[in-house]
């Protein structure tokens, strides 16, 4: 049975709802709903490899500061952000730490690591 | 610190002033002082903790402590002077600063020019007349960010979003990934009022609902937030009888808009534009008050931080040639005037000699549209919506083609086509 899949086009304001059918060997035969090419470059982009960045905090210990703000330094799968959200619930930072540090490298295993995006001094 | 030579004062320290400061340092002010009621300089960029800034400015993806950063360190090199855990209470149509420093006490000067780059504040529940009991719980979507992301405190576990503007959307992602559950976001325009973006990674990604055309009809609750009502909308967005329906929740986040901080303005003598709410402005961002210039939020409120510190950055550049013995740039001649389906423009006027970009929004979502800056230039659009900003270049070769003694230009929102 082909499936269709709907995908908001974030490129402009338009927000176009672009419909892909997919077959039963997860081929995309058909795009429709696009108005320019950008939308149907960003859902075939966005239905192949859905990736967003992860930005969050995570808690400190021995610091005046309860918070650290972290982010991924590039995006990773979308269907990683709640696996890694829960990884960073562990993380205690230790200052002194310098935006740009790496909190955890290589977030599971994407190859992506996730960095302080504040300091935090003492 | 002699303050008997201070050549720009900039109000604020977000990102507004900071880019304000920079370039008014970088145009030759050699005293340029930040007043930041804050500890730090860069205002509420540090809880925003997002992703999504500077990808114009910088063309590069980063959060708002980075974005804040960059701007922080440039402000250090270029010898900008700030002034810390410093509020000001007053200033004068002489530019007579008052302000209350932690440091030093009550402080008073007379910079040769000043920047106001106060920023915005939200609209709180006070604004909305929504009916019901005052329980704990109801609070401002930027309020909730600061608790998340500064203070290390969850708001609730079960939350109703009222408005989509992109800090309500932004904290319903937030709040999902730290295991609260946003059981509705609730609008009542028939499209969000955030950026497209945000609705696709913020409420897509986690499957939140978004009721559009709906409104909250009645808060549930004694001590605490226990319920709302929600209804559908009609055309007029009155309520539909019969549609009501409760929605438990324990907590009711508020993003609905947000207000230019312009009591400082108000006392200085600043006139005011009733629809955008900040300083009536001319094309160098200079205010009816000769040597008070404006930039950002305290303008009009803007969608991306990008445009605020480009913005800011030309009223950086004018305090300072005012600093410096520039003529008065008197208001411009040319005045900008909304026509159809245009809700404001900024600048509101101009000189025609130099040229420009306009920062306009529209009244309504308007698909096939021929935006017309009088005879002089016209843009094809494919839709318009009050959410997006739109910003358009104005070269002067377009200029040019003003006709001589012109003393306005109105700018319409056309239907292409017909």
């Amino acid at each position: 049975m082909p499936e269709e899949k709907n995908i908001t086009c974030i490129g402009c304001p338009m927000g176009c709802a672009v419909t892909l059918t997919i077959d039963d060997d997860r081929k995309v035969t058909s795009i429709t709903g696009y108005k320019c090419k950008e939308g149907q470059k960003y859902a075939l982009a966005e239905y192949k490899n859905p990736v967003r960045t992860l930005t969050a905090t995570v808690l400190t210990q021995n610091s005046s500061q309860r918070l650290l703000a972290v982010r991924t330094t590039a995006p990773i799968p979308k269907t990683k952000l709640l696996p890694g959200i829960m990884a960073l619930a562990e993380v205690r930072a230790k200052p002194p730490i310098k935006m740009g540090d790496v909190v955890i490298s290589n977030l599971l295993d994407t190859g992506v690591d996730v960095v302080a995006t504040s300091g935090l001094l003492f | 610190m002699n303050r008997q030579n201070v050549d720009v004062a900039v109000i604020g320290s977000g990102p507004a002033g900071m880019a304000a400061a920079i370039r008014a340092k970088q145009s030759g002010a050699e005293n340029v002082v930040v007043m930041e009621r804050a500890e730090q300089m860069g205002g509420l960029l540090h809880q925003c903790v997002h992703n999504g800034f500077g990808l114009l400015y910088f063309n590069e993806d980063l959060t708002g402590p980075e974005y804040a950063r960059r701007f922080m360190e440039k402000a250090m090199d270029v010898k900008v002077t700030p002034l810390l855990e410093t509020m000001v209470t007053k200033i004068s149509p002489e530019r007579e600063i008052t302000a209350i420093s932690s440091k030093e006490g009550y402080i008073t000067f007379t910079p040769k020019s000043i920047v106001l780059a106060m920023g915005c504040r939200e609209r709180s529940r006070g604004a909305l007349n929504i009916p019901g009991t005052r329980p704990a719980g109801i609070l401002t979507a930027g309020t909730a960010q600061r608790f998340v992301n500064v203070e290390g405190f969850i708001p609730g576990k079960k939350i109703v979003i009222l408005g989509s503007g992109d800090i309500g959307m932004i904290m319903a992602r937030r709040l999902t990934l730290e295991g609260a559950e946003v059981v509705a976001v609730v609008e009542i325009l028939p499209y969000i009022g955030g950026l497209i973006r945000n609705e696709v990674q913020c409420l897509h990604d986690f499957s939140i609902p978004l009721l559009l055309e709906h409104t909250i009809t009645q808060i549930h609750g004694e001590k605490r937030i226990e319920a709302v009502n929600v209804a559908r909308v009609d055309n007029n967005r009155d309520p539909i009888g019969g549609t009501e329906r409760r929605i438990e929740c324990d907590t009711l986040l508020l993003s609905v808009g947000l207000i230019p901080e312009n009591e400082l303005s108000s006392m200085a003598g600043v006139e005011l534009d009733p629809i955008t709410g900040g300083p009536i402005v001319g094309e160098m961002r200079q205010t009816n008050v000769p040597g008070i210039f404006a930039g950002g939020n305290v303008v009009h409120v803007h969608d991306l931080v990008d445009n605020v510190s480009w913005e800011s950055e030309l009223a950086g550049e004018s305090a300072a040639r005012f600093a410096m013995g520039a003529k008065w740039a008197e208001k411009g001649k040319i005045a900008l005037k909304p026509g159809r389906n245009i809700r404001y423009i900024v600048p509101q006027t101009i000189s025609g000699e130099r040229e420009i970009t306009l920062y306009l929004r529209v009244s309504d979502l308007e698909e096939g549209v021929r935006l017309k800056i009088g005879d002089i230039m016209s843009k094809a659009l494919r839709v318009v919506k009050p959410s997006e900003m739109l910003k358009i270049e104005l070269p002067m070769a377009q200029l040019r083609k003003l006709k001589q003694g012109a003393t306005e230009i109105v700018v319409d929102c056309e239907k292409r086509g017909k």
